[in-house]
């Protein structure tokens, strides 16, 4: 009975659904589909045997992982860099759509925003590219500067003292415009009485930010901070093989890397799918303890 | 009304989305079978060749002078693919996905070698057993006596008994090896204001010193300063120094059997050297994280005091700069001392730039491959492909090739290639020409300019006062691949390089041991001990290489 009521209301919004249709058919082929890979994990690949052919090998490729020299150094960088990214990139947008919230010139704000969402469009290779120009150390504009004002040439690239802030600060350069975009929204669907009434209530900005803004988004900060946790093993690829070199190998090797250059590079692909499907093991599990924590401190859950 | 129609055009648009996606997915439908014209004698079919060099490039269209003449030859029409990036991870790429080209050709060591070693074992590859002597191009070429020993055994002469692999770029003749002339090169200029004849420079402690007199002139250029010693994209090739320290990548261990050279004392010494290199700014910090454009970009502006690589390269990169800066050509530094060797000792070369050619089981048209293989190796093809169409491009002067002075102008104006390769010289097809006959067929690079020439003369009677050798013995870097300990080994013996370039970047000179002796400990978990004891079994009695430049 219940289920004929529901598929008689999905026929009624038939046309909404007819939208998620394309999203639903992505996931479906590009998430879902190549689960069925995740095998291969288990087995010995051969080119031959492929996906589904190829020998069992059990936990082989696992016992190889943990039995290499440097896979506790792997986890651990992947982890500091990640929680680095989580606790100082996190409340960045934030702040961003807190203090754009608070521009009253429409046309300032509205340039400070397509300005902030610019870079999320640029690729890491174009960024590493910008960064090894404007900060080398031979004519980088940064060290001009710095020499022109009587000090030392840095060397920031490949260089353990600037890994952190390089990581971190061009992470948070690019994806801040872009991550503001949902508080925006949060903070658009905010009933405007409520900060008529703080004001009248004598309440400052600040205080209108604190009592009003904050409580406002804060579910949808929660939700978003459950799902960033999913990403703890995932430093980010694509920036880290970029930024990462020899002097910073120690701290700059994380799991996203090991997983391309073993499964790509040298051709193992069921010890780099052992390796991801560790990194997703251990993912699902974060999502699931925080999504528990969270319901429990705060009533907001994912599920 | 309204209604319906915004229905209507939402149908439309999920409909449009959906058949999009799953187009998409589908790769737009185009097989590997296309172009293909299947004839018996391979007339009429176009076959594709993958040329797993790393930033090989081609002409603007697929047609050109060469590849028209080639077709009349033949009936056979070619497509080539280039590689821009890592040449192994191709090779693992195209097998795990099966985008399979028709024919595949490139490096034959390495993890390449290896790649295309397994695929033949796991049946990707077509078995030329039966066929190859069909075709005495191709099958001289693979002759025992034309094929280095080790690699012989490895992979040409077969992988369980059975022919998949063809060989090409070995010399026929001692005349045709081509010594690239690796090794460092000082900006004349900058040698002349410190005060230092480059031939001077003979020892490792002799080398540090000339650097560091070229850190201490504080000489800038433009503004910037001039670094002491550079090299290319991701730090090619700075460290060739190591035969200040070793001879080659397996050692005597002192008893006759051999060791890695990676656990010797002499290793560490090496490390440390360029770690003092890298601590007191003698070398460029950002050598090993630089792409060829930035290190290009660097020489063109005249940063780089003494580059470490071939010689051709350092050429073609300061071609500008000397143009425009009179006298400021590089020159070899040296002959620098080599670890092992007597001093009156021809300086032996392994042969690089060897090509392994296999034809992939998706190939539409296995004879028309090895008719196509067959005509290219021959002397003709091998003419054709290196110098373009006779009549053309060029012509025969007293038997041999000289290039007409329209065409070696045009060639020699253009600083990119793109002329050349546009009339489909050097596009590749020179990899698969059989075995190396530059100068005993052909006429040698007969594109090169004079001061080219000259400048190649002049660092070959620098380099080499003894003359080359070509290394024809054991190389017991081929025979541990086929030890049963090579699987678990393999990745970590894959590190050295980087754990060696992390070295070099520690704190320390302790922190450098540290990081070389953890990958050591790994080494040895992972089957080294087992895999050495089958190579010194295998070698037992055999010549094996102990002295080799790089080449």
């Amino acid at each position: 009975m219940k289920s004929s009521l529901l598929w008689k209301r999905v026929w009624r919004h038939k046309l909404f659904y007819l939208f998620m249709l394309p999203g639903i058919v992505w996931f479906f082929i590009f998430s879902y589909v190549p689960l069925y890979g995740l095998q291969v994990a288990f087995r010995d690949f051969t080119f031959v045997g492929g996906f589904t052919g190829s020998p069992w090998a059990g936990l082989k490729y696992f016992h190889q992982f943990f039995d290499y020299y440097q896979s506790s150094a792997i986890i651990r960088n992947t982890i500091i860099i990640s929680l680095m990214k989580l606790l100082i990139g996190f409340p960045m947008p934030i702040i961003l759509a807190i203090l754009l919230n608070e521009v009253r010139h429409v046309k300032f704000k509205k340039t400070i925003q397509t300005l902030s969402y610019l870079p999320y469009f640029v690729s890491w290779i174009v960024v590493v590219t910008l960064l090894q120009r404007l900060l080398s150390m031979y004519g980088g504009p940064v060290n001009d500067l710095i020499s022109s004002m009587g000090g030392e040439p840095v060397q920031f690239m490949n260089n353990t003292t600037w890994f952190y802030q390089l990581i971190i600060g061009s992470d948070i350069w690019k994806n801040i415009g872009w991550n503001s975009i949902i508080y925006m929204a949060a903070i658009a669907g905010i009933d405007q009485q409520l900060y008529e009434a703080a004001k009248i209530d004598g309440a400052s900005r600040f205080r209108q930010i604190w009592h009003v803004t904050l409580p406002g988004i804060r579910n949808i900060a929660v939700i978003l901070f459950i799902l960033a946790t999913g990403s703890l093993m995932s430093a980010g690829f694509e920036q880290l093989l970029l930024l990462s070199g020899p002097a910073t190998a120690n701290i700059g090797s994380v799991l996203d890397v090991h997983v391309i250059t073993s499964g790509i590079q040298q051709g193992r692909l069921s010890y780099a799918a052992a390796v991801g499907l560790f990194q997703s093991g251990i993912a699902l599990i974060l999502i699931v303890t925080v999504n528990w924590i969270a319901r429990k401190v705060s009533d907001v859950s994912l599920f | 009304m309204a209604k319906l129609r915004l229905k209507a055009v939402c149908s439309l648009m999920g409909v449009m989305m959906l058949t999009g996606l799953l187009y998409g997915c589908g790769g737009g439908g185009s097989g590997s079978g296309d172009g293909g014209g299947d004839a018996a004698d391979g007339k009429g079919t176009t076959l594709t060749i993958l040329n797993n060099w790393n930033g090989s490039s081609g002409p603007d269209t697929d047609t050109t002078p060469v590849t028209q003449a080639i077709e009349e030859k033949t009936g056979i029409k070619i497509k080539i693919d280039y590689t821009k990036g890592s040449e192994v991870e191709k090779v693992n790429t195209i097998f795990t996905t099966q985008d399979l080209p028709d024919i595949y050709t490139g490096p034959a060591w390495g993890g390449e070698l290896d790649g295309i070693i397994k695929a033949a074992k796991e049946g990707q590859l077509v078995d030329l057993t039966d066929k190859i002597d069909k075709y005495p191009n191709l099958a001289k070429a693979i002759a025992k006596e034309n094929v280095p020993p080790a690699l012989y055994e490895k992979a040409i002469g077969g992988i369980g008994g059975k022919k998949y692999m063809m060989y090409q770029n070995q010399p026929a003749t001692g005349n045709d090896v081509n010594d690239w002339l690796y090794g460092f090169y000082v900006r004349k200029d900058i040698a002349a204001k410190v005060g230092v004849d480059p031939q001077s420079v003979k020892t490792k402690e002799d080398l540090y010193q000339f650097l560091k007199k070229i850190k201490d002139a504080n000489l800038t250029e433009n503004g910037m300063p001039v670094m002491p010693l550079g090299g290319f994209h991701e730090g090619w090739a700075v460290g060739i120094g190591n035969t200040l320290f070793y001879g080659t990548s397996y050692v005597d261990k002192g008893d006759g059997s051999l060791e890695n050279v990676f656990f010797t004392k002499a290793y560490e010494d090496y490390t440390l050297y360029y770690r003092k290199l890298i601590t007191e700014g003698l070398l460029d910090p950002e050598v090993f994280t630089q792409t060829d454009p930035i290190a290009n970009e660097k020489i063109k502006q005249g940063r780089i005091a003494v580059l470490a690589a071939h010689y051709p390269a350092i050429l073609d990169a300061s071609k500008d700069y000397v143009k425009s800066h009179p006298g400021s050509n590089y020159v070899p530094v040296g002959p620098l001392e080599r670890a092992g060797a007597e001093p009156n000792r021809p300086v032996d070369l392994s042969i690089q730039g060897n090509n392994v050619t296999v034809i992939t089981k998706k190939c539409k048209d296995v004879d028309a491959a090895l008719k196509l293989l067959d005509f290219l190796a021959s002397d003709e093809g091998f003419l054709l492909v290196h110098y373009g169409v006779e009549g053309v491009h060029w012509e025969k002067v007293n038997g041999k090739p000289v290039a007409k002075k329209e065409w070696f102008d045009k060639f020699y104006e253009d600083t990119t290639g793109k002329v050349k390769r546009n009339e489909g010289i050097t596009i590749g097809l020179e990899n698969i020409t059989g075995m190396d006959r530059i100068n005993s067929v052909g006429g040698g690079d007969i594109w090169a300019d004079q001061d080219r020439l000259a400048a190649m003369d002049n660092a070959r009677k620098i380099l080499r006062p003894n003359g080359i050798s070509v290394i024809s013995a054991y190389n017991p870097g081929d025979v541990i691949t086929k030890s049963p300990d090579w699987e678990t080994l393999k990745p970590s013996m894959d590190q050295m390089g980087d754990v060696w370039k992390q070295a070099i970047f520690a704190k320390s000179d302790d922190a450098a041991l540290k990081v070389i002796n953890d990958l050591r400990d790994q080494i040895k978990k992972t089957g080294y001990d087992a895999a050495m004891q089958y190579v010194n079994e295998q070698l037992k009695g055999k010549e094996v290489v102990k002295l080799a430049m790089p080449n």
